[in-house]
């Protein structure tokens, strides 16, 4: 009998930790991980830092090629999955390859979310979510001078900082419907505005977005409530939602994210769902969560690499740690001070 | 000299429409969609809406609110070839485009000397009278309400179908000589008896007219709206006050409508709440986007369980619900879970949970609720002469459902009453010319509709239209999109002198060496047993169901042994007809 091939895609904390459980625990399985992008395992947290030029490209890794070879993890990187046949058990990869698999875990994280109202200006705004996207920010920042966040969400506090201490001037639009992960209320935002201003940054707080402008290259001229102006680039930080488009037509159960029990199972045998792209239903808080965070990630990878092993632990949460994001559940482990 | 036209009416010719036209095929009426859009793409406007207007009677209304199945089934949607086209959007400018000349189409056959009465001036009604009139049918349409169109002209609001479109396309169908008679309801003012006697076909069509009640406690108290009945009266007109929160309870049209309706009355905290998911809705994702834009929530995975108050609406307690198996249709039955109960408060609740005939005073058998039992194939009764059609036989549909079957059911009324057939499917093949498709129009972006902006503009009343068209740039660009799927390519295996240089040219795996073609009973191509084995290849051909029709292997073929071939399934007039 061939041995069993076990499949993880998404090369980020839930998939790192899924893959490492399945080959601690499962030694003679095939554990193959797979992930879109081309850079290996890294911490999103200090991409702000990168682009503010205080830390190298090598100190944002956590873990080197060599020792996913060392571990037995068979790495595919640069490699993206386009469809997972549950029924069939196959993945399919962008290169048009198709992957066998006996269990599959899905930590495809998430993606920057852009509320509906602005999808329109898309094309005019940046966001931050992979490495590469750092890259493209660092390539285009030094050729302007003031840069306008909108949104408020964790990451868009750390970018302010990074653009400051490059040197730029930041205008920021507070969103009450960005992500924060807790709604903005007024003494909140008193709060975040007066630091921000004691920071030189300019903020405007619940004004309508009117219109943006391509123009020329290094201008998009902005309407917010009365005031006009100009930005050389726009940053879009409204937090993060599951990344399963992809999966549209493959009959995995969907809703914002990927449908799972609170064993992380997707109702298929051997498929499961893990970090930032499940969504979970929990009896206790009797709703569906989604969670952000680099700790959540790991736990949650760990449990469903030990439950497609043939455990059935169930995922605890803890009520305290969620927040309501427009009308989900949010469950994060990350905080931190501006 | 021009090309030589065969018209055939062989099984695998049909067959092969089936599967290398998917759009087309994947719509009811049968749209010869590529050909519209060539026309188009050509700034053949009139000829577009022709094309159109044969098939589907209401290129206007369509082109606005057609659910569009095609385009979830277009080439061009295929996993790693972007996104479907905008067909929907092309027939709308097709409509926008052409120069306004509303114009009836004529009597095509000389008057049969039979009359036929039509109940309900829905579009079944409206395509059925429509195709019976053209070939020689005295029609009256008898219809309950003021105006014409059912649900086009009282459930579909304004802001998505502007009355003057409708209306413009309701006089080009009676303008072949149908007499409407509204504010009738048989039944009640005129017994169905009557009309049998004095007619020799009666066709019903009177749609689905009596709201699914959630049967859950609370459920009469003032504050809850039957979204059919609240749709109806803003169409007619009349303005609700609904409060700041609304609650829409339902996933499909009407809900929709419901939603941002409710918004446009003034309420303030709008969502809609959906037994299932975002993923399983039907309405299309054009309007699921702009209902986001305007501000409406989606609340998925909850079922209602009883509605609060004291008196007056207060609240909705919902469960939520989980995904169960997947069902043959491709949806998962979903579950209540237990012990999962929650409260959402609102001033108002719209229950849009579907519909269902409403059963009227007529003879002929029916079923245990009361509704006339008919053969869906058929269309036929128990009554000789008495027909059923639309959303009546169906239950609830879609438009271009309503007048595909609308018109099938003319036909057969014509074949049942002349024992002649009228109108027939035929597939047209003609030898063409490479056209000037270039490859870098297959990596244009699908082009987005403009819609009214800034989204407030859109809350000043109930009428003014979201989607304002294609400017005829847009326009274009968009058809160029189109691969044209109704051209065959293929390799004469004569003068092929195996070089493979198309094999190294195409964009993706269309063009195979095979062992050996599969074939059916009826002598279509239906796969292909490959091999990489050189020994073993005996032929090397295109799969056009994999074919984006690019053109790029004509290009190269040193031999000029590939040629291309229009193949259309089209709809022609049988000689035979009297
Ligand atoms: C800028 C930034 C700063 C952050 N700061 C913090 C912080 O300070 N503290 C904290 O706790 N959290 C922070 N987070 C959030 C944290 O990074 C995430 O919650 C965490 O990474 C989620 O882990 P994950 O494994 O579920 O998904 P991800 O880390 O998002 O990984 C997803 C993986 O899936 C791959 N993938 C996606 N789709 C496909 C596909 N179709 N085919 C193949 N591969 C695919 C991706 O390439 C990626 O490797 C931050 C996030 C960002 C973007
Ligand atoms: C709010 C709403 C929005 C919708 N939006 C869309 C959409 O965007 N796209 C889409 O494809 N579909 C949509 N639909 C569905 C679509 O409108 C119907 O499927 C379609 O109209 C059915 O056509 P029909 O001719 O069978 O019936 P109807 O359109 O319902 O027409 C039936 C007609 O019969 C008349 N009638 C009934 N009883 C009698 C009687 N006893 N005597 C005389 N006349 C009678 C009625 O007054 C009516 O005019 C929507 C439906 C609703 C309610
Ligand atoms: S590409 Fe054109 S012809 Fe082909 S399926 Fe799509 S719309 Fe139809
Ligand atoms: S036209 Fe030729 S090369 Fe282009 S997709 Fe079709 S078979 Fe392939």
């Amino acid at each position: 009998m061939s041995e069993e091939h076990f499949v993880v895609i998404g090369n980020g904390p839930a998939g790192n930790q899924a893959a490492q459980t399945l080959k601690e625990k499962a030694p003679e399985a095939r554990v193959t991980l797979i992930s879109k992008e081309r850079e290996g395992y890294y911490k999103p947290c200090l991409l702000p830092e990168y682009m503010a030029g205080k830390i190298s490209e090598d100190q944002i890794y956590l873990s080197t090629v060599d020792a996913y070879k060392e571990k037995g993890i068979k790495l595919r990187s640069g490699q993206e999955v386009v469809d997972v046949k549950p029924r069939r058990r196959e993945i399919v990869l962008d290169h048009k390859e198709v992957l066998r698999f006996d269990g599959l875990i899905l930590a495809v994280g998430g993606r920057p979310r852009i509320p509906e109202p602005l999808l329109v200006f898309r094309d005019l705004m940046m966001t931050l979510k992979t490495l590469e996207d750092a890259k493209t920010w660092i390539e285009k920042i030094s050729r302007v001078d003031r840069v306008l966040i909108i949104g408020g969400d964790l990451t868009s506090l750390a970018v302010t900082k990074a653009l400051i201490a490059l040197g730029k001037e930041v205008y920021f639009m507070l969103d009450e419907n960005a992500f924060w992960p807790l709604r903005c209320n007024d003494d909140m935002f008193q709060d975040v505005s007066d630091r921000l201003s004691k920071r030189g940054v300019k903020t405007f707080y619940n004004c309508k977005l009117n219109s943006m402008a391509q123009r020329s290259e290094h201008a998009v001229e902005v309407r917010v409530g009365d005031d006009i102006f100009e930005a050389g680039l726009i940053g879009a930080f409204f937090g993060l939602v599951p990344n399963v488009g992809f999966l549209a037509r493959s009959g995995l159960p969907l809703d914002r994210g990927l449908l799972v029990n609170e064993t992380l199972n997707t109702g298929f045998e051997g498929i499961y769902a893990t970090g930032d792209c499940a969504q979970v239903f929990h009896p206790e808080i009797r709703d569906y969560w989604v969670s952000i965070g680099h700790d959540n990630a790991k736990a949650l990878g760990r449990t469903a690499a030990l439950n497609l092993l043939g455990e059935r632990r169930p995922v605890d949460v803890a009520t305290e740690s969620l927040f309501d994001v427009q009308g989900i559940k949010v469950n994060t482990s990350w905080w931190m001070e501006f | 000299m021009p090309n030589p036209v065969i018209y055939s009416k062989e099984p695998e010719d049909f067959y092969y429409m089936d599967v290398n036209v998917p759009c087309q095929s994947a719509c009811p009426a049968l749209t010869n969609i590529p050909a519209y859009i060539r026309a188009l793409y050509e700034e053949n406007f009139g000829r577009s809406y022709e094309i159109n207007r044969m098939a589907n009677i209401f290129p206007g209304v369509l082109g606005r609110i057609c659910s569009r199945p095609c385009e979830a089934k277009c080439r061009h949607g295929e996993a790693e070839l972007g996104r479907p086209v905008n067909i929907c959007h092309i027939k709308r400018s097709a409509a926008d485009l052409r120069d306004r000349v509303s114009s009836s189409v004529k009597r095509i056959f000389s008057p049969t000397g039979k009359s036929v009465a039509v109940i309900g001036s829905g579009p079944a009604g409206l395509a059925a009278a429509h195709d019976l009139s053209t070939i020689g049918f005295s029609v009256t349409v008898f219809e309950a309400l003021d105006h014409p169109g059912g649900m086009l002209r009282y459930g579909i609001p304004e802001f998505r179908l502007p009355r003057e479109i409708l209306a413009t396309e309701i006089d080009q169908i009676l303008g072949s000589g149908i007499t409407l008679k509204t504010g009738i309801k048989v039944g009640t003012d005129v017994p169905m008896e009557d009309l049998m006697t004095g007619h020799d076909a009666v066709l019903v069509s009177t749609g689905c007219y009596e709201p699914n009640q959630l049967n859950i406690p609370g459920e009469t108290m003032p504050g809850v709206y039957s979204g059919l009945q609240f749709m109806m009266d803003i169409c007619a007109g009349q303005m609700p006050d609904l409060g700041k929160r609304v609650l829409v309870l339902g996933a499909g049209f009407t809900a929709f409508d419901c939603v941002r309706s409710a918004l446009r009355l003034g309420a303030e905290e709008v969502a809609v709440c959906l037994r299932r998911t975002e993923e399983d809705l039907t309405v299309t994702e054009d309007e699921i986007f702009e209902t986001k834009r305007e501000g409406v929530k989606i609340h998925s995975l909850m079922v209602s369980r009883r509605i609060m108050g004291n008196g007056v609406v207060e609240g909705v307690e919902f469960m939520r619900t989980r995904p169960g198996e997947l069902r043959p249709d491709g949806k998962s039955e979903v579950t209540p879970i237990e012990g999962s109960e929650f409260t959402l408060p609102t001033d108002a609740v719209i229950v849009a949970t579907g519909q269902r005939p409403q059963p009227f005073d007529t003879p002929g058998d029916k079923n245990n609720h009361g509704l006339l039992q008919a053969d869906s194939a058929s269309f036929r009764t128990s009554l000789p002469g008495l027909y059923v059609t639309g959303d009546y036989l169906t239950g609830p549909s879609t438009v271009i459902e309503a007048v595909a079957m609308g018109r099938k059911a003319a036909e057969r009324i014509a074949r049942d009453l002349t024992d002649q057939p009228f109108r027939e499917k035929v597939v047209r093949l003609e030898d063409t010319l490479i056209t000037d498709r270039q490859r870098a129009w297959d990596f244009l972006p699908r082009q987005e509709m403009p819609t009214i902006e800034p989204v407030e503009d859109r809350f000043t009343g109930m009428t003014g239209e979201v989607e304002t068209g294609y400017s005829p740039d847009l326009a274009e660009t968009e058809s160029k999109r189109c691969y044209l799927c109704y051209l065959h390519y293929e390799i004469d295996l004569n003068r092929c002198i195996y070089c493979r240089y198309c094999i190294d040219v195409a964009p993706r795996d269309c063009i195979k060496l095979v062992d050996r073609i599969e074939t059916n009973t009826s002598g279509a191509i239906t796969g292909f047993e490959e091999t990489s084995n050189w020994e073993d290849v005996n032929a090397i051909v295109i799969d056009n169901t994999r074919c984006i029709r690019c053109g790029e292997c004509m290009r190269v073929c040193p031999v000029d042994c590939i040629s291309v071939t229009r193949v259309e399934l089209t709809e022609r007039m049988n000689e035979k007809g009297i």
